[in-house]
């Protein structure tokens, strides 16, 4: 198993989509600063202002980037018929893509969290003593948010590998991630309440609010999940797609 | 030709494929129909049969990419899937465009080499074996149809196996590459490797291989040594063409 994962490790390192997935993750530091000298400018003329925290604001680009990434993982094997020489080197199957998710799942925890407490960081040292809305709670309240969304953005990375290896096409799989992470949630809205709450709690990007004991948004109000069943259910998308990616991978001929 | 029929060097290597009733369906056609075979060491055979005649298709059963429907393909006495390093059992080029265009040709094969508790100092030996030490840290992407043949060679060679298969090893090779590729295929059988090569190039095919498995739709149609063809037919291709008469399925009128 060592010598899989290390041979998976050199594979994301060894090609140049990875690092351009995470210069697109990391973009959201050099927008939340831009963001913030810009919204310092305007609590300047008028004071204070409320202003949406840009770790918060910028988080779809960090989780869509790292989809991709994971996404890559496995469908540009597919793409350019690697995956048969990969399968071929490692006939087990199950052993492939466990080491592909330790490879994308450790790698994506990484770079999302060191991204989003940088975004963190350099806005509250500009923000200063500015009235900006997002920098009034202190640094031990954010902390569940800025975890929760490390941890969302590694679940998106693995859900999207999962759906690689299930759908072996990398805008098929691409597709689906965006609709998890942007359609159905835009969707959800839209239903007659109380079913758009109802069903909004259940969607992946909105169970980071909820493990962090916040509202989902003014439209649709609170959550039903406690921060626990939350957290479970964010473990639960990337594990159930990765078992039915599996299921796929083992069943079908390569 | 002088025949190396002597046995191999004792001890030094060994390997066997043996294909028992091998049977694959895809829905109602059968690409393969209770084919059983056996790979001898010492020996280069040559797998013959007309385009669709499910040559590959037993490639890929005796690599385990796809399942069989029925009966079995054994590697050393085992199935492919069950070995624990299989590289080091059995080699094998089945499409050489099967690599990660933006990966070099060193990290191309140090991924595999590490899968399989491979050095990276026999990924620089097999580099040099197939004469691409020159551009092994160039891109797989700009390499021409014979470069990338050298590539699957020297990935086959990497685990230094017993068994080799090759699928249409000589296509896009110079004519260099030609006279090496068949050295080599009889230099490795003389160490007492079992090589399985399929190739349409009759000529070629006379001058490497040994032993002949004649297939044509998906059935076995002949397994005899090359000199036994040949004394019975005036060349390999009139043995061949002969043999195959009735199984032709995809071919302009004669």
């Amino acid at each position: 198993m060592k010598a899989v994962v290390s041979s998976e490790w050199l594979k994301l390192r060894s090609v140049t989509s990875t690092y351009h997935a995470l210069a697109t993750a990391a973009l959201p530091i050099v927008l939340g600063i831009v963001w913030t000298v810009y919204v310092t400018g305007l609590a300047d003329e008028r004071g204070s202002v409320r202003a949406a925290a840009p770790e918060q604001g910028f988080l779809p680009l960090l989780q869509t980037s790292l989809a991709v990434l994971g996404v890559l993982a496995i469908t540009s094997e597919y793409a350019t018929g690697t995956i048969r020489t990969s399968l071929v080197a490692v006939p087990k199957r199950g052993a492939l893509l466990l080491a592909k998710s330790g490879v994308v799942g450790l790698t994506t925890f990484l770079a999302a969290h060191v991204i989003l407490f940088v975004t963190y960081a350099t806005s509250r040292l500009i923000a200063g003593d500015h009235h900006l809305g997002f920098n009034e709670a202190s640094f031990a309240d954010e902390v569940p948010m800025l975890l929760a969304s490390g941890l969302s953005a590694t679940a998106l990375a693995l859900v999207g590998l999962g759906l690689g290896a299930l759908i072996r096409s990398t805008a098929g799989a691409i597709v689906s991630v965006v609709a998890l992470l942007f359609v159905l949630p835009g969707i959800a809205i839209y239903l007659p309440p109380p079913w758009n709450t109802r069903v909004a709690t259940l969607l992946l990007p909105n169970l980071v609010p909820q493990i962090a004991e916040e509202r989902l948004s003014s439209r649709l109000g609170d959550g039903f999940l406690p921060p626990w069943a939350a957290l479970t259910l964010l473990l639960a998308y990337p594990l159930v797609t990765l078992a039915i990616g599996y299921y796929a991978l083992k069943r079908r001929d390569a | 030709m002088v025949r190396r029929a002597g046995d191999p060097p004792p001890g030094i290597l060994y390997g066997v494929i043996e294909l028992h009733h091998l049977t694959k369906s895809y829905g109602s056609t059968l690409a393969v129909d209770d084919l059983s075979f056996k790979v001898e060491p010492g020996h280069v055979t040559g797998f013959l049969g007309p385009n669709g005649a499910g040559k590959s298709t037993t490639l890929r059963l005796i690599l385990g990419l796809d399942a069989p429907t029925s009966g079995q393909a054994l590697v050393n006495g085992r199935r492919y899937t069950s070995l624990r390093r299989p590289m080091r059992e059995v080699g094998a080029l089945l499409d050489a465009g099967a690599v990660h265009g933006g990966r070099s040709a060193y990290d191309h094969l140090l991924c595999l080499a590490r899968s399989n508790d491979i050095g990276p100092r026999r990924v620089s030996e097999v580099l040099d074996q197939a004469g691409l030490a020159g551009v092994a840290r160039k891109r797989v992407g700009g390499f021409s149809l014979g470069m990338r043949q050298r590539l699957g060679i020297a990935a086959a060679l990497l685990g230094d196996p017993g068994v080799l298969m090759f699928d249409e090893p000589v296509n896009g090779l110079d004519p260099d590459g030609v006279r090496w590729i068949r050295e080599l295929m009889r230099s490795l059988a003389a160490q007492g490797r079992a090589i399985l090569l399929s190739s349409h190039l009759m000529s070629e095919m006379a001058l490497t291989a040994d032993r002949i498995v004649i297939v044509g739709c998906g059935r076995l149609v002949a397994e005899a040594t090359v000199t036994e063809l040949t004394t019975r037919y005036p060349s390999l291709e009139d043995a061949y063409l002969a043999l195959t008469s009735g199984s032709v399925q995809y071919g302009g009128a004669r």
